[in-house]
């Protein structure tokens, strides 16, 4: 190779070899990388599956279609009593997600760097809570709330509140951080307190922000409402339970039609809203 | 003139006892004995602990009736100078007084007390963007207004009444409902200028009001700016890197560099000399 050419003389320490080496070096770590990763899939697929499923007591595949088919078909009768379980799922999540909406507004607060009270305490303290309430599931704070306050739909509006915090708050800290200082600046300049200078200066910054994250919240809460009744917070899903175990699979695809539907109808409605507001 | 001077506000209104306030005849009697409004002897600043010092012991005295400008070459420290004077940043060293009030040690409920007395302008007009310009001007009286009142946006009858002259007096007559946002930035600007004289100032703080507007709007502004003071008699401490405007419109002038004065006095005697002086770092 010449060592008169002008690309080497710009660059001396390092040649086409050495870049030619490189490459074929990255080439066999992703070559063993790729092996590593198939290996991994095909062990948990042996363990999650193969090893874990009845075989013998799923029978043939024509069993496994029967068994299927059983839940096609549509159990008309059921339809009027859904209307109650339905608008119950529904006021579960608009109060599940007004009470969450309510706690964030301290635990935002907090858990904004910039505008936190005391940091040292304030914030991890803030920070920990999101992540607590996200971290578990709504199924899991459902059953902790129905053994605290017991069955019905309070412990289902609990569950959805306590759920809700972790993400609109971390959202809403998120918001407050990335505020112009300018507002603030000029309202604690004219002399406003630090409660005006929250309601001049930065609310009004992350307003829309803040509105849309507890928009689509709302929206996920008519989702996760839909299956608290599964443990027992009530609505829907208590109904849903009480097909599967009477065997009335029809029942059941009436029921999961109906939490279409309100799913749907939350979907439309989050939408518009979302739009509106931004 | 069109508009009658905004009167004082008999017994001032107030929703908060006034603990340091400063009222407007003190500014006449003050002016009357001659003695500064405005007295910084020795002040110092860093951000931080370690950090380089920004102002490096600035002492000056602002009278009743001047138009002070700040001018000095980038990082000469003249943002931080007129912040420390409404503690939005907080000295390290040195003395403020107001109205012969020192005022570096001030708890926190005077401090507020204070700042409703100093009214300020700031570069990237520092209003809110979401809320309307009838909103933004009254947001000047927040100092003067409680807490349950301001949560309802409550602002009492001469309040408004006063927003509306001021308005009137900035032009903006016609954009009173509009969001801030919608205005330009001259106009942006005068929102600002109504806000800060809406907490009736006894010292006005302005922090570069023209660098972010270009020549012609430039020059509008300071020219208001200029007028109210002058209307209001209200002493202003202008903050401003364009050498041409501070000295068309400015009576006194200090010249900062590297967080040290390098000039102090009436603007006409300054000269090539003292503007080479401090902005010396630039022509190196």
């Amino acid at each position: 190779m010449s060592s008169e050419t002008t690309a080497q003389k710009r660059a001396p320490r390092l040649t086409v070899d050495d870049v030619l080496n490189h490459r074929r070096r990255a080439g066999w770590s992703r070559r063993v990388l790729y092996v590593f990763l198939l290996a991994a899939m095909a062990w948990s697929l042996n363990v999650t599956v193969i090893q874990d499923t009845d075989w013998a007591r799923m029978g043939s595949l024509g069993n496994v279609l029967g068994a299927a088919g059983r839940f096609a078909g549509i159990d008309f009768a059921l339809f009027p009593t859904l209307i109650a379980p339905m608008l119950e799922t529904f006021m579960i999540a608009c109060l599940g997600t007004l009470v969450g909406v309510i706690i964030c507004i301290p635990a935002a607060w907090f858990g904004a760097q910039n505008v936190t009270p005391f940091k040292p305490i304030t914030y991890p303290l803030a920070r920990l809570a999101m992540t607590l309430s996200r971290s578990i599931h709504e199924i899991v704070w459902a059953l902790f709330f129905v053994s605290a306050v017991g069955l019905g739909a309070l412990a289902g509006v609990l569950a959805l509140a306590v759920r809700s915090v972790g993400f609109i708050a971390k959202m809403s800290a998120e918001a407050i951080e990335d505020i112009d200082p300018g507002p603030v600046e000029a309202i604690r300049a004219t002399g406003g307190n630090a409660f005006q200078v929250m309601l001049y200066g930065v609310l009004p910054q992350v307003l829309p922000q803040i509105l849309s994250v507890i928009v689509f919240e709302w929206e996920i809460n008519i989702r996760r409402s839909a299956v608290l009744g599964l443990v027992g917070a009530g609505g829907l899903g208590l109904v849903f339970f009480r097909q599967m175990n009477t065997f009335n699979y029809h029942g059941v695809t009436s029921v999961i039609i109906a939490i279409l539907l309100l799913i749907s109808a939350g979907e439309l409605v989050s939408y518009y809203a979302r739009k509106a507001v931004i | 003139m069109a508009m009658p001077l905004l009167p004082d506000r008999p017994g001032g209104g107030n929703v908060l006892p006034r603990l340091a306030g400063t009222s407007r005849s003190d500014i006449v009697a003050w002016k009357d004995a001659g003695m500064a409004i405005l007295e910084v002897r020795n002040l110092r600043a860093r951000y931080t602990v370690s950090g380089p010092e920004i102002l490096k012991g600035i002492s000056f005295n602002v009278e009743a009736d001047d138009f002070f400008a700040i001018i000095g070459p980038s990082g000469a420290g003249k943002s931080t100078l007129i912040r420390c004077i409404n503690r939005l940043v907080e000295p390290t060293a040195g003395e403020i007084l107001f109205f012969d009030r020192e005022i570096t040690k001030l708890p926190r409920r005077e401090l507020r007390l204070l700042r409703r007395d100093i009214g300020m302008i700031f570069q990237e007009f520092n209003l809110i963007d979401r809320m309307s310009v009838m909103d933004n001007v009254l947001s000047g009286r927040l100092g003067y207004t409680g807490t349950l009142r301001s949560l309802f946006r409550l602002f009492p009858r001469e309040d408004i009444q006063r927003a509306l002259e001021l308005l009137d007096r900035v032009g903006l007559i016609d954009h009173v409902d509009k969001r801030a946002d919608a205005l330009s930035g001259g106009q942006r600007q005068r929102v600002g200028i109504a806000r800060a004289l809406m907490q009736d100032p006894k010292l006005l703080l302005v922090d570069e009001p023209t660098s972010a507007l270009d020549p012609k709007i430039s020059r509008e502004v300071m020219a208001l700016i200029k007028q109210m003071a002058n209307e209001f008699k209200v002493p202003c401490l202008c903050n401003i890197h364009d050498v041409q405007l501070a000295m068309e419109f400015c009576n006194k002038t200090i010249g900062l560099q590297d967080g040290i004065k390098m000039f102090d006095g009436p603007t006409e005697t300054m000269n090539k000399g003292n503007l080479e002086k401090i902005y010396a770092m630039e022509v190196l």
